[in-house]
Formats: structure tokens, sequence, C-alpha cells
């Protein structure tokens, strides 16, 4: 059933172009952010040279591989967790609003299978679209800097993936509780709010999901360190699981 | 044999009792009529029987399935909303195509119900449907499994006299192959095509009667008399104890009458006292409408 359910959403996600946003941000990010890395400091020589600044000295270093990474999980936890939350924020909370949720609800359709096939739709195209982006972004720093060193940008990447489990579970339980788009938005704000600002406190940056996106750069600057990020992939796991189950219960008592 | 039984059903809101001890039982092949206005609980007791929302209290028996216990007998059971909506991106087939596979239906199922709905041949997405085509194709969805009961909430209430007639059509159509449950506030579609009716206001049921039963019951109780001088007949009518209410209809009196031998016996008097003379005298047969506003009020 939740396969079927799956393939529902695939074709809902193919229908209205919403797999073509996804698709396409994701390799555009992929292959450009190697290209800005690279090209940045010509162009801003460029730049000081054309507009007649030949006084100003600015010395920038030479762009590496690692510049090219940083610029692609910027490009990640910005825009593209942007674009990845309002496709997904209404997955169910829209279904409430519209009614098409209890079209399947009354023909006996399980509401915890409901749920986890959208979890698992959004889980599966996600991460495949992802992996295609950081394909295109490893091949395009090679390409660029004749370097690109493994271990760093596919852990990570893991850790990113970590961050999006994270992010999608946060989106089924704000979509699970909003009964409307914005609802759900507000909810997911709210939380996503509060874990921020619980990054003032380093002590508490072990249990914090948002601490994994300065691990992203810390592994691509320095190096991969296991030990510092342990904690934090627990954690991180245990609310993903923790929303997931809040989510299907809340929707569980749900009057439709 | 019940298709439907409650027992004792409650919903509770905070300040309102939508559903008070609701006793329905509906047998098994019919059309069944579910009357009320606008408030009564009809939507309300669809939604408890669909597990749609929890029942406060009491239970109830669907297909011999107890719905506190089981979640298989919904599979049996097809539902239209009273607004139905559907993935508007699609077109009529693919939306039933993705439920058939989803139920486990054959895939030639879809264009049996879409040709029995007169969409066969509807290629536009379903946002440009109309509201007539878009009941249509709810009643195609309802109908895609090949349920034993369907469950219509309010199917004609928001269309135009022509989608109306539309959807009775259908409805009537299905007649002896599946029970259907319809839920309408539009007495005259009940009279049209309901086999048994139930009334119910206030989340209380009023009455579970059969068309024919109620309509003998509620028989002889209107009398329409045309006399050659109305006001005086009225004015000596007004205020007799087994007239319930009289209106002027046309030229002629319309009577409700409590007591039908006394009226029986007092009218012909009261015409040859005043020395009047009588032009038209009719019992009327009472429609579902005349039913309905005495057995709510």
């Amino acid at each position: 059933m939740i396969w079927k359910l799956m393939k529902k959403e695939l074709k809902e996600f193919l229908k209205t172009g919403k797999i073509y946003v996804l698709l396409f941000s994701l390799l555009f990010f992929g292959i450009s952010s190697p290209i800005i890395a690279k090209f940045t400091p010509e162009i801003i020589e460029n730049l000081v040279k054309n507009q007649e600044m030949q006084g100003l000295i600015i010395q920038l270093p030479p762009p590496t591989w690692k510049d090219s990474f940083i610029q692609f999980f910027k490009n990640l936890n910005q825009i593209v967790f942007l674009i990845i939350v309002l496709l997904f924020i209404g997955c169910i909370s829209e279904e409430k609003n519209k009614n098409t949720a209890s079209i399947f609800i009354a023909l006996g359709i399980d509401r915890k299978k409901w749920i986890f096939s959208k979890f698992l739709f959004q889980i599966i195209i996600t991460y495949f679209f992802l992996l295609i982006s950081f394909i295109a972004c490893a091949y395009y720093t090679y390409f660029l800097f004749s370097t690109f060193p493994i271990q760093n940008s596919i852990s990570a990447m893991f850790l990113y993936f970590i961050y999006i489990f994270f992010i999608l579970s946060l989106i089924i339980f704000s979509s699970s509780l909003g009964n409307n788009f914005i609802q759900s938005a507000g909810i997911f704000l709210g939380i996503f709010i509060i874990f921020n600002l619980l990054s003032i406190f380093p002590n508490m940056n072990p249990y914090n999901p948002m601490s994994l996106s300065s691990l992203q750069n810390e592994w691509i600057l320095k190096g991969v360190i296991w030990k510092d990020a342990l904690k934090n992939i627990i954690f991180t796991l245990i609310y993903s699981f923790i929303l997931l189950i809040l989510g299907v219960v809340s929707f569980e008592k749900q009057e439709l | 044999m019940n298709i439907i039984e409650t027992f004792n059903l409650c919903k509770y809101y905070k300040n309102k009792k939508a559903l008070d001890n609701l006793n329905l039982e509906v047998p098994e092949g019919i059309i069944f009529g579910y009357l009320g206005p606008n408030g009564a609980g009809k939507t309300t007791t669809i939604r408890l029987l669909l597990n749609l929302a929890k029942p406060t209290n009491g239970y109830a028996i669907i297909m011999g399935e107890n719905i506190l216990k089981s979640k298989k007998y919904l599979s049996k059971i097809g539902f239209l909303p009273d607004v139905p909506n559907f993935y508007n991106y699609f077109t009529a087939k693919e939306y039933l195509a993705i439920l058939a596979e989803i139920l486990g239906v054959d895939k030639k199922r879809v264009d049996e119900v879409l040709e029995l709905v007169d969409l066969k041949n509807e290629k536009k997405r379903i946002g440009t449907f109309s509201r007539g085509m878009k009941q249509r194709l709810g009643i195609a969805q309802t109908l895609l499994h090949d349920p034993k009961l369907l469950i219509l909430d309010e199917p004609t209430s928001a269309l135009d006299p022509q989608g109306r007639k539309e959807i009775l059509d259908l409805i009537k159509s299905l007649k002896g192959s599946k029970t259907i449950f319809f839920s309408t506030h539009i007495l005259s579609d009940v009279e049209k095509i309901c086999d048994r009716v139930a009334i119910i206001k206030d989340g209380k049921l009023l009455l579970n009667e059969k068309v024919e039963e109620l309509k003998k019951r509620y028989a002889k109780r209107m009398i329409t008399i045309e006399v050659d001088n109305q006001d005086i007949l009225w004015e000596k009518l007004k205020d007799k104890p087994w007239v319930i209410n009289i209106a002027v209809h046309n030229k002629s009196l319309l009577l409700n009458i409590k007591d039908i031998s006394m009226a029986q016996k007092e009218i012909p008097k009261i015409i040859s006292e005043n020395n009047l003379s009588l032009i038209h005298f009719e019992f009327l047969e009472p429609t579902i409408e005349d039913i309905f506003f005495e057995v709510i009020s």
C-alpha cells in the first residue's frame, strides 16, 4: 500500500511540475557552485580594472576545491532548503484543507501509511536529486580544480542528508498539525527559529541539528572528525523520529 | 437485514451536542434519505460512520463490523463528500486510474464508471470542471471499487436543476444493486428517489420510516376546501380545536387537521349553517415537505 501511495505522490509531483523545480534548482547549484568559486576572483579583478580603481589593491587567494564545496553547501543550506520547505510544507495540511485527505481515509487507507508514504517519497526524491547535484558539483570541481577529495565532500554531504532528514520530519510534523499551508509554515518556522536560537549556547551545539551545517564547512576546510559529529547525528535522528511519531499521532487523532 | 445500525451514537463538541444518542437503522438494498435542516447533524453522522471523526459515546455496526473495532468495512463503502474536491491538475481518467491502483481495482473499471457518469471522453483537467461534472466524477469515484454501500453527503445541494436531475437519475439507476445512504435538505429529492427516510434535528432522530407508510400515516390530514365566500369559512374554522392551521391558497383554504373525524362532521355543518356553497373539497396526500415541517416543528 505504501508503495502505491508513493506512486500517487510521484504522479502528483510530476503533474504539478514540482519535480522539475527541485531537479533543476539542485542541478543548477551543483553546476554553478564550482564555477562561481573558480571565477569569482577573476570577476572581481576584472571589475576593479574596468572601474579604473587601479589604486585599489585586492588580494584574493587562488580558489581551491574547498571554495567550490563551501559555495555548494551554502546554497544547499539557504536556497535549496527554502525550496524544499516550500515544495513540501503543504503535503498534509493542504490535503486536509481541500478535503482530498478524507477521500482516502474514508476508503479505509491507514492514516499511518498515508503519512509514511508522503515522508518516504519526500526522502527518496530529495536524496536522489541531492545525489545528482552532488555528483554534478564533484564533476565540475574536478574539472575546474583538477582535484576532488572524496572523503571530505562525501562526509559533509552525509551530514547534509541527516540534516534534511530532520527538516523533512519537521515538515511532516508541521503539516500534520496545521490545517493549511500558512499554519504549517508558521509551525515549521516557529520550531526552526527555536532550534536556531539554541545555537546561542555553544554547549548545546552537540544536541542541535542546526550545528550540522557548520560542521559541514569544518569538515570541508579542516578535515573529517566523526567524533565531533556523532552526538549531533544521533540527537538529530532522535528528534526526527520524535517529530515523525508526533506527526502521525496527531493526524490519527484529528477529525477530517 | 440492516446494513447500518447505530447504538446511542453521540458526538459532543465543547458547546454543542452535534449528535445525541442516535439509534438509526438502515436496511440493505434501499435508497435511504437522511433528512434534516442545516446543522442538524447529518454530516456529523456520516463523518462518524466513515472514521473521519470519533464518536464521544456509542458505536455503530456497518455490514456486521463495529466501527470502533475494525476499519475493514470502509473498503466496501463509496463516499461522496458534500463538497467533493479532487487533485485539480489531473484529468478524470488519470485521477481514477491512480485511485484504482491504490484500491487494487482493474483499470478497465475506470472507463466503465466514467462511461456511467458520462465523463468517458472528457479530456480536460478536473480543475476546469463545472460543479455538476465534479459531482458526477465524485459518483464515479464512489462506484470505482464496486462497493455495497454508497454514502452521499448532500450530492445535489449546490447544483442547478439540470445538474440535480442528472445526479438523481444516476442515483436512481443504482437502485437495487447498492444500498444508498443519501443525506440532503432538499425534500423534493427525497420524494423522488428514496424508499425510506429518517429525519434528524438538533442531533436527535425524529423519525425513521418507509416513505409509503409515512405518507399513509400523515394522509387525510390535509384538506382543501373551496366555497363561494372563503372569508366566512375561515372565520368559523380558525378557532376550532381540531384545526392545526389554515392557509389560503388561490381561492381555496388549505387546512391542516388534527382530528379528521371531527373535521368530517363539523365542516359540512358549518357550510350548511352559514349558507355557503361548496365548490371543491379534497383530502390531499401530504408531500415529504409537509411531513418534514410537521415533524420538525
